[in-house]
């Protein structure tokens, strides 16, 4: 009986070999429709093949068959008949139930642009090709070096924080924004696209986007306020020069029509890839130039021109102080120590692991950067000595706990270790630059990593050239220094789990306004990522609130909103701060529906209604169409309420506001409708106002149906259903045996 | 032995006294030299600032000023360090010790020969020993409360400037050289002993207002005078 059985076999065996295939073989990973579709026609192939002959088609049948009569295979009759309706009903269970996802928006990417357009006043032919800086470079070949630098200097002043340094989407506010940032690296974008629609994209940014690409919600600025025409050009031409890519050009005469692209070897030296094995530390100075020079400075003074724009200041080289070491404080770190930091950046900075390059090139990098400081000439660095690893639990959390107060980290990272020292502290590196301590809290923002044995090379080695000192001498037991660790990892999670939809639970009762009660412990947080607005001014580059941990439940007449943020100092004028900490929810004025307003506030003809809380007078209303121009209302059409305390770093505090607003204009809060809102959140003490705030792009709230009772009925319905079909076919199966016996 | 007691005596009365920090050490010439002087500030040294203290105020009081140009009667010039460059000092008797007092480095200048220091808290609050140094090693070692003394070793001379993060407006001084060499009083008086005789350069120098020097000749159990003048810029 091995052929009946072998034909079924052989049928599971090839759909799982292509399942296989589909699912790891294939790369980047297909979607899973795709992937169903795939898979669906793979089986249909199969089942035609097997059908072919009936011989062919009832041996493949004949496991079924034997399955449904054959007396020695009841127990396996009675598993599946019990196994069947289970999993169909917990299928039943699973499409019921709400999901958290946001739903998927569909939009084209690249809208067909229009043939001119109005800048600053001018008229700009988006089809003319060559471009005008193009015909510049081909006039006078010696500008193509002096344009590459000026748009690499407004690239890595202005775009940076989103595209990324590797021009591949990755910035480090890149996490902050739906759609994400464009990849330039990716031959899908700027190499299927002509400079003009660049210029176009760059002049007119997500404002100026037609209407195809609604729900447009992008963040991409419309820099024509900013740039001059002539710089959006270099930056266009940075960005084909940088990722190699060529233009698409529209006109006849296509790509021979283009000034050849200058040689990069007359202002970077030959190209890394080109470079002649003449040693590591020339070709790292290549890559150098070309990666690092934009924010490090070109002989290493961490003065590029990035350089007054981010926080902490990109590593002044010269100096040989290090913060990331495996060696005792004083010493210059290792070669491995520095490949890590280039492999895998400094998560919290803006300087991004540059995994993207090989291998031999980071060591290139690393031999480059050690001729910028004298001291390695004679350096033998030794690694410190860390004392062996104590594994984490809870003795060892509560020592560490002890140890944390005994040698004061309280002093600058806080009661709670949130990064929140005494005001006035006026924590400096050793270039006079200000210094926020870490947040213990998120270690996805340490430097060196968030791993146990990273935070005790830490506190063993200290960070060079910042106010952290080595402990390794200065604990009680050498082993505390695990403690230590073990009690700060056990502060947050690895990751902080981003959200892309704030569920608004039904509940019935009083919902409380006291932002501590026992009640708000229990519902669970969507944590969207803030980042700073660098679109208008004034820009906000480095904000210290970076997290909005939003909890929301709703009854059927008000909903409320409970927030948390951390926040290093309570800044209240009434307590003599000079501006106040706030915070702000934003929802479009009137329904939702349609084209969104602007993310930033509306955009004159979109406007936003906005719930909001400010340190002093508390909960508010408002309403905006353009940033900056906040208008909060007044009187009677104010029904916000609620309340907020400060504690050690933190902020927690509860809006609530019926579903219907007071405004007639106003939107009321539909149920089991994706809803658009938006937060805001300013830091009073970092003199953030207006516009100077950290912010998110449009993200979905939901106010869920209260739990409706079809998630428990239906489940038990279609399990039933299925229990009944198995004995109807279980049934029929052996009467046809008993006739065929018979 | 007499001479040793004898000098040590002498460095641990003056510094009770409050009046000037010799750098010590047996003799080394019998019959060596003494130079003696003053430092004076000319122009409008800056102001003195006040801060607010922040933290730990039951040891580090409520205030603190900030005088990075310390003048005192007749202008002299405080926390100058003045040394004779081209000789040689004598081994310290003692190891140099660096204090932590009342959230302050006491002395504020400190004078060393290459070597040890010994690094006091006596506050019983966190301290983090931050240094500036570009020939020897910079470090940044925490010392918690419960950490008394910590030794570290500065082979170097250079100057190297002290602070700690923990404490925003503590900043001192530590000189580290092979040269005789003493800080100046309130008044900005001082005096270097056992300079052998003959003709020498002594320099001043200023963590704010910078160096100055000058010849002078020793002559074997004499005093030789030198008088400086540093000008604070505006």
């Amino acid at each position: 009986m091995a052929g009946p059985r072998g034909k079924f076999l052989q049928t599971v065996v090839v759909l799982v070999v292509a399942l296989l295939i589909f699912k790891y073989g294939i790369r980047p990973p297909m979607p899973f429709s795709v992937l169903a579709l795939y898979m669906a026609i793979t089986l249909l192939a199969v089942l035609v093949y097997v059908s072919s002959d009936s011989e062919s088609w009832r041996a493949f049948l004949a496991p079924f068959w034997t399955t449904l009569t054959e007396p020695r295979r009841r127990p396996l009759r009675l598993g599946l008949g019990v196994l069947l309706p289970l999993l169909v009903g917990y299928y039943a269970y699973s499409q019921a139930a709400a999901k958290a996802e946001a739903p998927v928006e569909l939009r084209a990417i690249h809208p067909a642009p229009p043939p001119a357009i109005a800048f600053r006043g001018k008229q700009i032919d988006l089809q003319a090709t060559p471009t005008p800086l193009r015909k510049d470079i081909a006039a006078n070949p010696a500008n193509a070096a002096k344009h590459l630098a000026a748009g690499g200097a407004i690239y890595i002043q202005n775009c940076v924080y989103c595209h990324g340094d590797h021009l591949d989407g990755e910035g480090h506010f890149a996490h902050g924004f739906n759609p994400g940032p464009a990849n330039f690296q990716d031959p899908g974008t700027i190499a299927q696209l002509s400079e003009g629609f660049l210029f176009w994209r760059i002049a007119k940014g997500g404002p100026g986007l037609p209407k195809e690409s609604t729900p447009w919600n992008s963040a991409m600025p419309a820099w024509e306020d900013r740039l001059t025409e002539e710089q959006i050009w270099q930056v266009i031409y940075y960005l084909y020069e940088t990722t190699g890519h060529k233009p698409r050009v529209m006109s006849e005469g296509g790509h021979a029509a283009l000034p050849r692209a200058p040689d990069l070897a007359a202002w970077l030296g030959p190209r890394a890839v080109q470079a002649q094995q003449a040693g590591d530390a020339a070709r790292g100075k290549q890559l150098y130039d070309l990666h690092c020079a934009l924010c490090h400075g070109a002989t290493g003074k961490g003065d590029g021109p990035a350089a007054e724009r981010v926080l902490p200041k990109p590593r002044d080289f010269t100096a040989g102080k290090f913060k990331l070491r495996s060696t005792p404080s004083g010493q210059l770190p290792t070669d491995q120590d520095l490949f890590k930091v280039v492999t895998d950046g400094m998560p919290g900075t803006s300087m991004p692991p540059w995994r993207v390059l090989p291998d031999k090139d980071r060591r290139a990098l690393v031999a480059h950067v050690k001729t910028f400081a004298e001291g390695f000439k004679s350096a033998k660095p030794e690694a410190a000595k860390v004392p062996p690893e104590v594994a984490s639990s809870d003795a060892s959390i509560k020592r560490g706990k002890e140890m944390f107060e005994a040698i004061e980290c309280n002093k600058c990272h806080g009661q709670a270790g949130r990064g929140d020292p005494a005001p006035g502290s006026d924590l400096k590196d050793d270039w006079g630059n200000p210094v926020r301590p870490a947040n213990l809290h998120k270690p996805w923002t340490f430097r060196g990593g968030p791993e146990r044995k990273d935070v005790a090379m830490r506190l063993s080695t200290g960070l060079m050239g910042s106010p952290m000192p080595t402990f390794i001498d200065s604990v009680e037991k050498p082993e505390d220094i695990w403690h230590l660790a073990n009690y700060i990892r056990s502060l947050g999670p690895d990751r902080p789990n981003w959200a892309s939809l704030v569920q608004v639970q039904a509940v019935s009762g009083e919902i409380p306004s006291d932002p501590n009660a026992e009640f708000w412990k229990k519902v669970p947080a969507a944590n969207i990522p803030l980042v700073g607005q660098v679109i208008v001014d004034p820009r906000n580059f480095n904000p210290t609130i970076d997290l909005l941990a939003v909890r929301a439940v709703h009854t059927d007449s008000e909903v409320a909103f409970h927030l948390t943020w951390d926040d290093p100092t309570d800044s209240d004028p009434g307590k003599g701060a000079p501006k106040p900490d706030m915070v702000a929810l934003q929802f479009p004025t009137g329904t939702g529906e349609g084209e969104r307003p602007y993310f930033l506030m509306g955009d004159g003809a979109r406007s936003v209604s906005l719930l909001t809380w400010q340190a002093g007078t508390g909960v508010g209303e408002a309403t905006a169409a353009v940033e900056g121009k906040v208008t909060p209302r007044k009187g009677e059409s104010v029904l916000a309420k609620g309340q907020a305390v400060y504690d050690a770093g933190q902020y927690r505090a509860v809006i609530r506001r019926p579903l219907k607003g007071g405004d007639k204009a106003d939107f009321v809060f539909p149920v089991g409708r994706f809803f658009p809102m938006a937060f805001w959140a300013w830091d009073g003490s970092e003199g953030d106002e207006g516009a100077k705030a950290a912010v998110s792009t449009w993200y979905y709230v939901r106010l869920e149906a209260p739990l409706s009772k079809q998630q428990f009925v239906v489940p038990p319905i279609a399990a039933l259903v299925t229990v009944g079909l198995e004995l109807g076919l279980s049934r029929w199966a052996q009467r046809r045996r008993n006739r065929q016996v018979s | 032995m007499h001479t040793r007691v004898m000098v040590s005596l002498l460095v641990v009365a003056l510094l009770a006294a409050g009046g000037l920090f010799v750098w010590s050490g047996p003799a080394v010439a019998q019959g060596g030299g003494t130079i003696v002087g003053e430092v004076k500030v000319s122009g409008t040294p800056p102001a003195p600032k006040t801060v607010k203290v922040n933290k730990d105020n039951e040891v580090c009081g409520n205030e603190k000023k900030i005088v990075d140009v310390a003048v005192g009667t007749g202008s002299g010039l405080g926390n100058a360090v003045v040394s004779v460059t081209d000789a040689k000092g004598a081994k310290p008797s003692k190891k140099a010790v660096l204090d932590q007092k009342g959230c302050e480095f006491h002395p504020e200048v400190l004078v060393m020969a290459p070597g040890e220091v010994d690094i006091l808290n006596s506050d019983g609050v966190l301290h983090n020993i931050h240094t500036f140094s570009t020939a020897n090693p910079a470090f940044n070692k925490a010392q918690p409360k419960f950490k008394k003394v910590m030794t570290e070793k500065l082979d170097k001379p250079e100057a190297i400037k002290v602070q700690c993060d923990a404490h925003s407006w503590m900043h001192g001084w530590i000189l580290v050289t092979e040269n005789p060499a003493a800080t100046t009083d309130e008044k900005g008086s001082f005096k270097i002993e056992n300079v052998p005789p003959g003709k020498h350069k002594v320099e001043v120098w200023h963590p704010v207002l910078g160096k100055q020097s000058r010849d002078v000749e020793v002559k074997a159990g004499q005093e030789a005078k030198v008088a400086f003048e540093l000008a604070a810029k505006k």
